[in-house]
């Protein structure tokens, strides 16, 4: 579960070019979007590709993207529960 | 200002078929024409629709009256573009063709466009085509000059690139055009047409609605892209309340037409076949967010609220809104918000027509334009298709079909990324209205008057970037008498911009933000337009974008790149960074892309003695510039310049005098001395000429340079400045501040104590007056 949190923190970082941050600036359990990192909408939209394309997952409407975006564990616990064994 | 401006003709192409007709019958019908993707490959998500425009267009382009054989051309638009002429160039030129009936070539062709030849071009790219011959008409600006061409304009083949906005920004530009006496009849519209870039692009951004948009609809899910073309022909007359002509405008039309004798022209009466009267337009940014438009909609509000002023009118006074209305959730509600904020409780009846044809970007300005008109003279409301239950952030519950009503004023949104807006007001002719000139012995209202009652820009302040460095190494290698041309490190271009702010950004915003930054920061107060020439646009969003849907069998892009890959998302850019909510418009046409939009500023910057930034700027992509740009050949060289300007005031005076399409070297140097009036002003005015001769055109270039030289007689310095400043489209914003530099210097060996001009001499030629 870790695992999958950290390698999350470090495909975010480098999808959205966070050059100047570590995985472990990210707290798994701080909101993504809108907080300290100045992640926005666009940015959500790229995590989406992000996702869909490293593990199969999609995520095709807003309201579902608000809730699977609220942290890296959501995010994770969402790719857990809905990835393709 | 007294002079008013009337819609004379009319073409359309669009998904209901070609001709203005074909567009009636389906609004009058309500027909929906969205179906979907047929005319290139999908992903795996399917086919989603879109609004294609019905194969049997082309026809009617051939046939019409000029033939478009005898040029050796394949036909043109074939499905996804495989033809040697861009589908949109096609489609532009049966729209301008429709509009102007057969009738005389305008003075001038305004339009918009977002993609212009790539409907060809990422077909050539992703078959790996390297021969730059091929993307002749990649660029956004040749759908403008193409048809210019093809319809026999001589004068100014001008574009807009405002993303969905671009077309009534168009003709926002040529009614103040008309207005300011620099024309007379101007060709004006927008043209997109279909293509994997803003299929794949909108599609990545989740902004498409899988069942077709449904515009306004409380479970609306998105829009539908869609293509086509909107033309109308303006054509000045004269106000019953005033004279015709204001003094000492300055045409930039070409030879023989408004104005080239030094004289305005003589404004006829209301012209017969006028069809409405363009009453008026405003422009706004949201100086939000790069694709989002502001919740509360206060760009949307600015804009209607401007466009309303410039018409003389009252909200009360509009029968019916065209609404903007894609049919996305945020668009659609921040277009809700600001209604309701101007029009109170009720309002009058209102739709969007996207249900029925789609959103065909650049196009949709022009095209509603053209929908406005259609309201006007057959007295009905347009449907808005494809709502079924109606979210209650609209008071008023739009037109569900279409019905007979008196209609005489009719407001027109058009937004877009970047925060770019744009309202137009149409009216009935035979409608007594008062129009912005009529009232108080003709002094225009300030809101809405152009700055060309207060003379020249003036220059507060100015930037530049080169290979050599920005303003301050550039300006002492060019007193070093170096050669500045090269590509400057990026660490280098933004060492003075925060770096978490750039992490989503290429070289182009980079570039541009840095020069907006230094410019403002020298210039010490706050600008509200935001003007930016750029010859290519954000070349390495473009090529990223292309390249990872490429490579990915179209299933996965980059939004972002998506979003930044849009030209005048680097002008949004600067508006978001300085919070400059005024006009926000981008030009983009080759080597004449900085003159475009130093023309644009004199014509809509507002005379309140405000400031604004006039930007250009062109990034060296190492791909593309080689294959787009034929003067990119003797290497690599990018840049750009900033100025800060303001309408009267004090400091160097900059404003274009003439800008045409080249003809040959003798009329074009006559032409030229003849707009710098004559050898006896240019002697006593010009201690310098500064000539851009672009690097593919030199032959021709340096002829009409020797010719001009020799026609005044000039015998002051001459700087050939492309090999010293690096051969790139917008290279003339450089040699502008280099010029304005050197006129502000009293000891300028260049300046001699006089003012410089700067001749661009390529496929366009132009004249440029920097004066102390």
């Amino acid at each position: 579960m870790e695992n999958l949190e950290h390698e999350l923190k470090v495909k975010i970082i480098e999808t959205l070019d966070l050059s100047d941050l570590k995985p472990e600036d990210i707290d798994s359990e701080a909101r993504l979007v809108g907080g300290e990192f100045g992640i926005d909408s666009i940015d959500v939209l790229e995590l989406v590709i992000m996702v869909e394309q490293g593990y199969g997952v999609t995520i095709d409407s807003k309201e579902v993207g608000e809730k699977v975006f609220a942290s890296v564990r959501a995010l994770a616990g969402h790719i857990r529960a809905n990835r393709a064994s | 200002m007294p002079v008013r401006v009337f819609v004379v003709g009319m073409g359309a192409v669009t998904p209901a078929g070609c001709g203005v007709p074909a567009l009636l019958e389906t609004l009058q019908a309500g027909r929906r024409r969205l179906q979907p993707l047929t005319l290139f490959e999908a992903n795996s998500k399917g086919a989603m629709p879109v609004g294609e425009v019905p194969g049997d267009w082309c026809g009617t382009v051939c046939r019409g009256p000029v033939s478009c054989d005898g040029e050796g051309e394949d036909l043109p638009g074939a499905p996804g573009g495989g033809g040697s002429i861009p589908r949109t160039h096609a489609m532009a030129l049966a729209a301008a063709r429709e509009a102007l009936g057969g009738g005389e070539a305008p003075d001038a062709v305004v339009l918009g466009g977002t993609t212009g030849g790539m409907g060809l071009s990422e077909v050539l790219l992703r078959a790996g085509k390297e021969d730059p011959g091929l993307f002749r008409l990649h660029g956004t600006g040749t759908v403008a000059d193409y048809v210019a061409q093809r319809v026999g304009c001589t004068g100014p083949a001008i574009t807009v690139s405002t993303a969905c906005s671009s077309g009534a920004v168009a003709l926002k530009l040529a009614m103040e055009m008309i207005r300011s006496g620099r024309a007379r009849r101007v060709l004006a519209g927008g043209a997109d047409c279909l293509c994997r870039l803003t299929y794949f692009g909108f599609s990545m951004l989740q902004l498409i609605d899988p069942e077709g948009t449904r515009p306004l609809d409380r479970n609306r899910n998105g829009m539908t892209v869609a293509e086509g073309a909107g033309m109308l022909l303006l054509e000045g007359g004269l106000s019953d309340c005033g004279s015709p002509m204001a003094e000492g405008s300055s045409p930039v039309g070409g030879r023989g037409q408004a104005g080239s004798g030094g004289e305005p022209f003589a404004a006829s009466d209301v012209p017969a076949c006028a069809l409405a009267e363009l009453l008026g337009a405003g422009l706004s940014c949201d100086a939000h967010h790069p694709s989002a438009p502001h919740p509360e909609g206060a760009g949307a509000l600015a804009a209607m609220s401007s466009a309303l002023a410039d018409a003389g009118l009252a909200a009360a006074q509009v029968d019916y809104i065209n609404l903007h209305g894609t049919g996305t959730r945020d668009n659609d509600a921040a277009e809700a918000r600001a209604i309701a904020a101007l029009f109170g409780p009720g309002g009058p009846p209102l739709s969007s027509t996207k249900g029925a044809v789609g959103h065909s970007l650049a196009a949709a300005g022009a095209v509603e334009a053209v929908v406005s008109v259609l309201a006007l003279r057959h007295g009905f409301l347009p449907p808005n298709v494809g709502l079924a239950e109606r979210d209650p952030l609209f008071e008023v519950d739009p037109v569900r079909r279409a019905r007979a009503a008196p209609v005489a004023r009719v407001l027109s949104n058009s937004f877009g990324f970047g925060g770019n807006n744009a309202s137009v007001v149409l009216g009935a002719c035979g409608e007594h209205v008062v129009g912005p000139g009529c009232d108080k012995g003709g002094a225009r209202a300030t809101a809405a008057g152009s700055v060309d009652a207060c003379g020249p820009l003036r220059v507060v302040a100015s930037s530049c970037i080169t290979g050599a460095g920005h303003a301050d190494e550039t300006l002492a290698a060019l007193e070093a008498g170096r050669s500045v041309a090269g590509v400057l490190p990026e660490e280098v271009v933004t060492r003075e911009l925060p770096a978490r702010s750039l992490r989503r950004m290429k070289r182009l915003p980079r570039l541009t933000l840095a020069l907006a930054d230094a410019a403002i920061k020298a210039g010490g107060r706050p600008v509200s337009g935001v003007y930016l020439g750029t010859g290519w646009g954000p070349l390495s969003e473009t090529w990223e974008f292309l390249d990872k849907l490429f490579g990915s069998n179209l299933e996965f892009s980059s939004p972002t790149d998506f979003v930044g890959s849009v030209h005048n998302a680097v002008a949004g850019q600067v508006a978001i960074w300085h919070k400059a909510t005024g006009p926000n418009i981008t030009a983009t046409s080759g080597d004449v892309s900085f003159e475009q939009a130093l023309l644009a500023a004199q014509l809509t910057m507002p005379c309140d003695g405000s400031a604004s930034c006039l930007l250009a700027a062109d990034e060296a992509h190492a791909r593309l510039s080689p294959l787009f740009d034929p003067s990119a050949t003797a290497g690599l060289a990018d840049g750009g310049a900033g100025l800060v300007v303001t309408g009267g005031g004090k400091g160097p005076g900059i404003g274009l005098t003439r800008l045409a399409r080249a003809s040959d070297p003798a009329s074009c140097a006559a032409d030229l001395v003849e707009a710098a009036g004559g050898p006896e002003r240019i002697a006593t005015r010009f201690g310098a000429v500064f000539a851009g001769i672009p690097a593919a055109r030199r032959e021709q270039g340096k002829a009409i340079l020797d010719r001009f030289l020799a026609n005044s007689g000039f015998s002051g310095a001459v700087v050939d400045y492309r090999p010293i400043l690096g051969e790139f489209a917008s290279v003339c914003a450089v040699a502008c501040a280099w010029a304005v530099n050197e006129v502000s210097n009293p000891s300028s060996r260049l300046a001699s104590g006089k003012g410089i001009a700067l001749l661009g001499l390529g496929e366009s030629v132009s004249l440029l007056e920097v004066l102390p």
